[in-house]
């Protein structure tokens, strides 16, 4: 078996149906997991009884296992629960109606948001208390401090991270492929296996990917350029 | 004694030192006084090599070097010879007090350890610090850190100690402290060359003072020569916008 | 079907799934040195400016940063065997482990040398004047005043190195290794217990992560003794924010800063 340069360019052509895929299973669970990240870092933060617990615990056992877990979790705990309810509801629900899809989006929105708490939380930290107790002088109450001084100034800071987790995420969503999800992965054995050409293929999505990930980081490193213009002059 | 000659110096286009000659004797303090940008830390920093000059030489403690053709044995060979107290102090972060004053003498000097030890508690003592040897950098003060420093400096036994502006960095309140440590050990006849911008402490240390501007010395000699009688336009109006009732109120 | 969550078969199961622990580590073990020894060499050529060579340097980071773990074991798997035939080595009877190990270890190799970059440019320039000025050389400034501080530094982004490493061997089972995670999808076919199989593959990995964790930040902790007063970091919140390899590396802007150069 001799390497077959233009079958990259086939199987890359091909693979780009699949892109839609990867990036809508990337984009849903940066989305949520931003949310879920907020939530917990900040009940974290301003030590809420019992939801600052839950959150420690979450976080602590999300990055504590791989994503894989938490993906064959989902995917065989939710049917079971869902069942379970139904059966007991009588509302005739059936797991079976749940798209594949959907398990990748709980299961990697569940991932991302306890990584997300940890960007959240080391972005707002980044702030020094000066800003806010300058927001309170000039007059402001604490949401309008937070809201105008607090939060522009932390999401600069945790950009990067944010890049970061977006990559990640897009790099994890190459297990969807567990759960019989098309994605870029996925296309890629599929291209791989039915023309016998598993490197040539390989090779075309690690290009993709690639390709990918160095646009991520070229916008959030336009974007950060535009939004630190505050910070110019040097952190030295 | 120290003899530079010729020093030239560039950072690109940009030509700092201009041929200096300079000769420090034995026990001599110096203080190298000019306005910032005149070249005086560069010319300091070229002692002991941090700086490369594009020409010149160099004869200390009867160790000579051509800068042009200096080797890294010659570089190594050089540096033996001086020790640097610098502007931002510059201990070593990741050890304490004490280590920080007997690591070069275990490293370059091969000294055994408890003598080391020996001598650098007996230089923390002396320059105020008894109490503090086993603090690391980040739980000293900037005085308390300098004065690590010039104990550091004074570990070697270096033909001169040169001072970069040691007191530049400080609280004002915390100057006092560290004048009056290099005022003592200057009492006891080490040779030392220092950057300073403490007109008055220049003038009551040193027993010789240059005045340096765009690069070149101006006008050197005693300090009741160079402050109560310059002879250099330069000089006259350096002198007069440095606040002058100090030199005299000493 | 009818079949609950028995909470028994978990704890039936963890010493079953133990029993492979052994792979796991091992692949985590050969990886790290792997990547330790890949990523000294990766990132040498950057810290020392060398024409060529560190511009091989960077695409290499670049590619193993950009693509998926899992395509790049895919990637090795099937291309390595290909490629070395073309030299006549034939790599068809070779565990898979091997490859396993190679592409984590050059994995991480890219992220070790990021990492080993930003600690070395992290210590401040004037540590390297100071020793140079009492007399040191090149070599004694480097090993015995800029490694130690850079180790310091480089710590806490290597321990997260360390943990995303022992996740990642989960996707071993991908080419049929039988590691942890591996075992537990054939356990849980055999007993179609597979609810319990992962709650107790979850629980063993957590175990595993949190008490290196730990042992970590005590070695954190020690190689960092000289920086023990809490300075700066004055947030509005009362805590203390651990840098990230990223944030390390973008707040010493890399690739602007003048590199030390260890002379003498």
């Amino acid at each position: 078996m001799k390497l077959d340069p233009v079958f990259i360019w086939t199987a890359f052509v091909q693979l780009l149906s699949a892109i839609p895929t990867t990036l809508a299973i990337t984009v849903v669970s940066v989305f949520c997991g931003f949310i879920i990240g907020t939530i917990t870092a900040l009940s974290r933060l301003y030590r809420i009884p019992v939801l600052s617990q839950i959150s420690t615990g979450y976080v602590t056992f999300i990055r504590g296992t791989p994503m894989l877990t938490h993906l064959l979790l989902i995917y065989f705990g939710l049917p079971m629960l869902v069942d379970g309810l139904s059966a007991q509801l009588g509302l005739g629900w059936n797991s079976a109606k749940i798209p594949m899809i959907a398990f990748a989006f709980i299961s990697f929105s569940i991932t991302a948001g306890a990584y997300m708490s940890e960007v959240v939380r080391s972005g707002l930290l980044a702030v020094d208390r000066g800003q806010i107790e300058a927001a309170w002088a000039v007059g402001m109450t604490t949401p309008q401090a937070l809201r105008r001084i607090v939060f522009p100034q932390a999401l600069a800071a945790s950009l990067p991270n944010l890049s970061n987790s977006l990559i990640g995420m897009l790099h994890g969503s190459t297990l969807a492929f567990t759960v019989s999800v098309v994605d870029l992965n996925a296309k890629a054995q599929i291209v791989a296996s039915t023309n016998w050409k598993f490197f040539e293929a390989y090779l075309a999505v690690a290009l993709i990917f690639w390709g990918l990930t160095v646009l991520i980081e070229r916008i959030t490193g336009a974007i950060e350029r535009r939004i630190n213009l505050f910070r110019r002059g040097g952190v030295a | 004694m120290i003899e530079l000659k010729g020093i030239r110096k560039s950072f690109g286009k940009n030509e700092v030192l201009r041929g200096i000659d300079l000769t420090v004797k034995k026990g001599e303090v110096v203080a190298i006084l000019g306005p910032s940008g005149s070249g005086k830390t560069t010319l300091l920093r070229c002692i002991n090599y941090l700086e490369k000059p594009g020409e010149g030489s160099i004869r200390i403690g009867g160790f000579s070097l051509d800068y042009k053709r200096a080797g890294k044995k010659d570089i190594h060979a050089l540096r033996q010879h001086s020790a640097m107290v610098f502007q931002q102090y510059n201990l070593f972060a990741h050890k304490t007090a004490l280590e920080n004053v007997i690591e070069g003498l275990i490293v370059v000097k091969k000294m055994n350890k408890d003598e080391a030890r020996k001598r650098g508690v007996e230089l923390l003592e002396k320059v105020g610090l008894g109490a503090k040897l086993d603090a690391y950098p980040s739980q000293l003060s900037g005085g308390q850190q300098q004065r690590v420093g010039i104990a550091r400096a004074l570990a070697l036994e270096p033909d001169v100690i040169l001072f970069d502006e040691p007191t530049s960095a400080l609280d004002p309140e915390l100057v006092g402290e560290v004048l009056s440590v290099i005022r003592k050990i200057a009492k006891e006849g080490i040779t030392m060359i220092i950057v300073t911008h403490e007109m008055g402490f220049a003038s009551d240390v040193a027993n010789h003072v240059v005045f340096m501007d765009g690069g070149v010395i101006v006008e050197e000699g005693t300090p009741s020569e160079l402050f109560g009688n310059p002879k250099e336009e330069r000089t006259k109006q350096f002198l007069k916008r440095i606040t002058p009732e100090l030199i005299y109120t000493i | 079907m009818e079949y609950g969550f028995d909470i028994t078969y978990v704890f039936e199961f963890i010493p079953k799934l133990l029993d492979t622990l052994n792979i796991t580590l091992f692949i985590v073990a050969g990886a790290i040195a792997l990547g330790l020894f890949v990523g000294f060499l990766v990132a040498l050529p950057r810290l020392y400016h060398i024409p060529v060579l560190q511009n091989i340097s960077k695409i290499y980071v670049s590619f193993f940063r950009g693509t998926p773990i899992l395509i790049q074991l895919f990637l090795f798997y099937y291309g390595l065997p290909e490629i070395l035939k073309l030299v006549a080595i034939d790599l068809s009877k070779a565990p898979v482990l091997l490859f396993v190990i190679l592409t984590f270890g050059l994995h991480t190799g890219a992220y070790v040398s990021e990492n080993i970059r930003a600690a070395v440019l992290a210590v401040n320039r004037g540590q390297v004047e100071a020793a140079y000025a009492v007399g040191m050389t090149g070599y004694q400034a480097f090993t015995r005043i800029v490694l130690p501080q850079a180790l310091a530094i480089a710590v806490p982004v290597f321990s997260n190195l360390v943990l995303a490493m022992v996740k990642d061997t989960s996707l071993a089972f991908t080419l049929g290794v039988m590691e942890m995670t591996g075992k537990a999808q054939t356990l849980g076919s055999l007993t179609q217990r597979y609810m319990e199989t992962f709650v107790a593959l979850a629980i063993i990995y957590l175990i595993i992560c949190v008490t290196l964790e730990r042992v970590l930040l005590i070695a954190e902790r020690r190689l960092n003794r000289h920086n023990n007063r809490d300075q700066e970091t004055r947030s509005w919140f009362k805590n203390r924010k651990r840098a990230s390899l990223n944030q390390l590396t973008r707040e010493l802007n890399l690739d602007k800063k003048e590199v030390p150069r260890y002379e003498a």
